[in-house]
């Protein structure tokens, strides 16, 4: 090949020169199938230079400049040259853009917008000519350099209005005579250029961060990367940057914060939501945000995304949890509509489910030694962390005693609020965590005399899986209320004796006789309850296909109890069968006397 | 933490587990942690203002270069906040200069690669370090930068002319959140610009991309401007403020704007008389170097409030202060400040510094 380039070298002009034009097809056909040796690109690329009208030839040395030569400042001055002699030439700029990426402390580019277009399909066959030669010769493909075009896009005003919201471009770093402090022999490879896992796990010792790290937040690959790293002033500068942004769209703009959901700022925190779901956890600056947010917030601006962001938060110390947390949902949750007493709950939900997990995950079997900030002595112990525990169990169970009386015990609020004790039960099963709480009175009655069934189901299945709990370590306080609690169940659904004396709810005997409700004491066992009255019903009818009068009573007798609670059980009401097959045991008399229980 | 090749696999795991959990706590952070970065006041949710502060007069023409302090005052600037600049080196200001230079240039002709190091930028820009204008060692160095270009039609041999400057500062900022910061980051949170609204937006995306920072508007608060208007007319003796002007702007339909000037001996009468008698007072504090409570800055306003409504029956506490002016200076809601005596610009500019910082997210 070299005899070729020393005869192309001999400045000849090109126009109506066909030899030279057969030399310069025959070095391309080599590049194309083989790919050249550096010194023959620099030659290649001198020779372009020297030439008047080097178009054609320049187009295609472009490309071998691709090829990881090490980028002299005399290459620049040269291109630069021909720049100011050419002007704006596609080929010229993809050149200067390749620079701008790898060297940027040598120069500097900025493309307008109405250039990218062209640009790209000017590239592209180049791109794949590259990559094809490439594969050929074996060599990595880190040279599918994307070449990030920043946004030019100025001329709409509502963008400029939510710029901060805008996450920064995906631009290595450009400060890097600072960093060459650091790593000055061995080469880094900016985040910008990887693109699969491989690629990052490949690189990881020397991974360039990009120059603002705002752009991460996009990217889950980078996202991965940040949380093995944990570098510091990583995280402090996203932060900065994501801080920046929730202050300026929602607590800096004027007279009490935006009033309308705006396009922009549901993204921003979708994306952002789908980073921290990524991570499995919030970054601090949202933190931040949320509690001066909170007490600003009208609870129905964007409340799935700000509520999800509050599910992310860590663990609050039990001293401010107060303070920062409930006093403001407190406020919010009042005065709010249904649908925000169902949206905080679930929240509340999966906070208590983060914080477990967390917990599982991290905790010792010594006291768990977590420091949640390095720089303070603020040490969360395992007490500190059930305390906190203990006060969100606590407020979500105030919170739900007054929500379901405010809402009349609305069966919706009422499901979330039972998902909730649903997972209390499994802190100390499922999380090993030893913190076994019961639902308060206001959350249990209503579970209790629910008119619908599947929230009675759900109640006996919170009561099973406690009398689980309750078999290992417990407070005697605990013990009594779960045992009066199983009790009030047992002679309730089954014993018929609902408002006795001592049966939980009490009621004056003239106030029950006024309510002309003939036997109050079955008005809620299981086949008069409102809940199932209509299983009642249709076991009857079913029993006694015949039977012209409708006596409720009689599937009390003890055959026809036992098969009803079979009907029952069939109809997929788990829970109560986990319930009455722990708590109660009875014989079936040989009479057709009432069924008679013991709690066992 | 190292721990010892003897272990068993299952020992292992634990072990690892361990060191996952110290490297999981950095991320994992709560903020109340670092409540050192997060305020002076108990109630760290709500930052405010300093609720005292010294009103020594600084006389700095002798510290200070006396270019760059004619450049400082008597010129408005539109002043915004700063995150901390990561990796900012007052060691590399020429290249920064040079950087600047070809990224302005390349912005302004679209399309056309500008060389770094090269010579050819139609715009000079240079970094320079204020020297002097700092008083503790905790505040990092002020940075001036300065934008000269020829004008678009001037004659071969005609200078460059200053067409844009602005400036990075941070006096007597709060230590504590200075030293919450990790050392790469360089806080200089209060930013003032002057020249071409375009030129000051490249600079700031210059700033962005270097230096991974924000920038946001300052406004001029309410407190803000009545702690400047009390601060001014505590001068009064030492530099005649000659007037006291406040533009206040009332909610009404069409909005009114009053124009409220005041005598400068009048307010000053009014200023030493809300003041709380010396003898209640510390005894170390000089006359020259008393402090300023808020309290007074709150009697003083009340004072010229009522005055108002005793003639006019308009309460001006309805509405905003947009302005206030004397002749040591001006302040304007909307972010503008003017400090027109050097005596006054540390006592300014550490209160500015305060606003910025009450602006920083985290």
């Amino acid at each position: 090949m070299s005899p070729l380039l020393h005869v192309v070298e001999a400045g000849t002009p090109v126009q109506g020169n066909d030899e030279l034009e057969k030399n310069l097809v025959q070095v391309e056909k080599v590049a194309y199938s083989q790919g050249l040796p550096p010194e023959a690109v620099s030659i290649m690329l001198e020779f372009a230079m020297s030439l008047r009208m080097g178009k054609t030839v320049f187009a295609s040395a472009s490309k071998w400049v691709n090829w990881g030569i090490s980028m002299r400042v005399f290459r620049v001055r040269k291109l630069l040259e021909l720049q100011s002699k050419l002007g704006r030439q596609p080929f010229l700029l993809h050149l200067l853009s390749l620079y701008k990426v790898f060297c940027p402390e040598l120069v500097t580019l900025s493309i307008p917008s109405r250039m990218k277009s062209g640009f790209r399909n000017h590239i592209s066959p180049w791109k794949s000519a590259l990559i094809a030669v490439q594969k050929r010769n074996g060599l990595q493909g880190a040279s599918s350099i994307s070449l990030v075009f920043t946004n030019k896009d100025k001329t709409n005003p509502r963008k400029r209005k939510h710029c901060h919201l805008e996450f920064p471009a995906l631009i290595p770093a450009l400060n890097k005579e600072a960093q060459s402090e650091q790593s000055s022999s061995r080469r880094v490879v900016p985040l910008v250029e990887l693109h699969s896992f491989a690629q990052l796990l490949e690189n990881m010792h020397r991974i360039e961060l990009p120059a603002q790290m705002g752009s991460l937040l996009g990217s889950s690959l980078a996202l991965q990367y940040l949380d093995c790293v944990q570098d510091e002033s990583a995280l402090l500068r996203l932060n900065f940057w994501l801080g920046y942004a929730f202050h300026e769209e929602f607590l800096f703009c004027g007279d009490g914060g935006p009033s309308q959901t705006s396009e922009e700022a549901l993204q921003f925190l979708n994306k952002l939501l789908s980073a921290q779901h990524f991570l499995q956890e919030g970054f601090s600056s949202s933190e931040v945000f949320l509690y001066k947010f909170l007490n600003v917030w009208d609870g129905s601006l964007l409340r799935p995304q700000i509520l999800g962001l509050l599910s992310n938060i860590p663990v609050v110390p039990s001293s401010q949890i107060r303070r920062l947390l409930f006093e403001p949902l407190m406020q919010l949750f009042f005065t709010s509509s249904l649908f925000f007493k169902c949206g905080l709950m679930e929240c509340l939900t999966n906070m208590l489910l983060k914080w477990l997990t967390w917990h599982s995950i991290y905790a010792l079997e010594d006291d768990l030694d977590i420091s949640l900030n390095s720089h303070t002595s603020i040490n969360m112990t395992l007490s500190g962390f059930k305390d906190s525990m203990m006060e969100l169990i606590h407020f979500v169970g105030r919170l739900a005693s007054v929500g379901l009386q405010l809402e009349g015990c609305h069966c919706l609020l009422l499901s979330f609020v039972l998902d909730f004790y649903e997972t209390v039960c499994d802190t100390f099963l499922k999380y090993g965590l030893p913190l076994i709480v019961m639902p308060p009175a206001g959350v249990f009655y209503p579970a209790l005399f629910a008119t619908d069934p599947v929230s009675v189901d759900r109640l006996a299945y919170i009561m099973h899986s406690n009398a689980l709990n309750v078999a290992f370590h417990i407070s005697r306080q605990t013990f009594r209320e779960f045992n009066h609690y199983v009790v009030v169940m047992v002679n309730c659904l089954w014993n018929s004796r609902m408002f006795h004396p001592g049966m939980g709810v009490q009621l004056g005997e003239e106030l029950l006789l006024k309510s002309n409700v003939p036997q109050y004491g079955s008005s809620f066992d299981l086949v008069h309850h409102p809940a199932f009255m209509n299983y009642a019903v249709n076991f009857h009818q079913k029993c006694w296909p015949g039977k012209k009068d409708m006596d409720l009573n009689s599937i009390k007798h003890s055959k026809p109890w036992s098969w009803y609670l079979e009907y029952l059980f069939t109809q997929g009401y788990d829970g109560l069968k986990h319930f009455v097959q722990s708590n109660i045991s009875w014989q079936l008399k040989a009479d057709d006397g009432q069924v008679d229980s013991q709690q066992r | 933490i190292c721990f010892s090749v003897v272990r068993t696999p299952t020992d292992s795991i634990v072990a690892q587990r361990r060191s996952k959990n110290k490297s999981y706590r950095q991320s994992y952070r709560s903020c109340l942690g670092a409540a050192s970065r997060l305020g002076h006041t108990p109630g760290w949710t709500v930052r405010r203002l300093n609720t005292s502060r010294r009103t020594k007069s600084h006389n700095i023409t002798e510290k200070v270069n006396p270019e760059h302090l004619a450049l400082l005052v008597k010129t408005e600037w539109q002043l915004s906040y700063v995150t901390p600049l990561y990796q900012f080196r007052h060691t590399q200001l020429r290249s920064y200069s040079r950087q600047l230079s070809a990224f302005i240039t390349a912005e302004k002709q679209q399309g056309l690669a500008v060389e770094v190091e090269g010579t050819q930028t139609s715009f000079r820009v240079s970094f320079s370090v204020v020297q002097g204008l700092g008083e503790t060692d905790d505040d990092a160095e002020t940075v001036l930068v300065q934008i000269h270009s020829k004008p678009v039609f001037a004659g071969k041999d005609e200078a460059q002319k200053l067409v844009w400057s602005g400036w990075l500062t941070c006096i007597n900022g709060n230590p504590e959140y200075l030293h919450s910061l990790p050392k790469d980051f360089t806080c200089l949170p209060l930013f003032g610009s002057r020249g071409a609204e375009n030129l000051t937006s490249l600079v700031k995306s210059w700033f962005q991309q270097t230096f991974d920072c924000c920038f946001g508007p300052l406004e001029i608060n309410q407190t803000c401007q009545q702690w400047l208007a009390a601060l001014w007319t505590n001068c009064h003796i030492e530099s005649s403020i000659q007037h006291l002007k406040m533009i206040w702007t009332l909610p009404v339909e069409p909005p009114l704007q009053i124009t409220y000037t005041v005598n400068p001996q009048d307010a000053w009468e009014l200023w030493n008389s809300v003041r709380t008698p010396l003898l209640e007072r510390r005894e170390e504090e000089e006359e020259t170097a008393r402090s300023i409570d808020i309290e007074e800055v709150t009697r003083f306003m009340q004072g010229l409030m009522s005055h108002f409504y005793r003639h006019f029956r308009l309460d001006l506490s309805a509405g905003r202060l947009s302005q206030v002016s004397s002749a040591l200076g001006s302040a304007k809601f909307s972010g503008r400040i003017k400090m027109s005596n050097s005596r006054y610009v540390l006592t300014t500019l550490s209160l500015l510094t305060e606003c910025a910082l009450l602006k920083m997210p985290i």
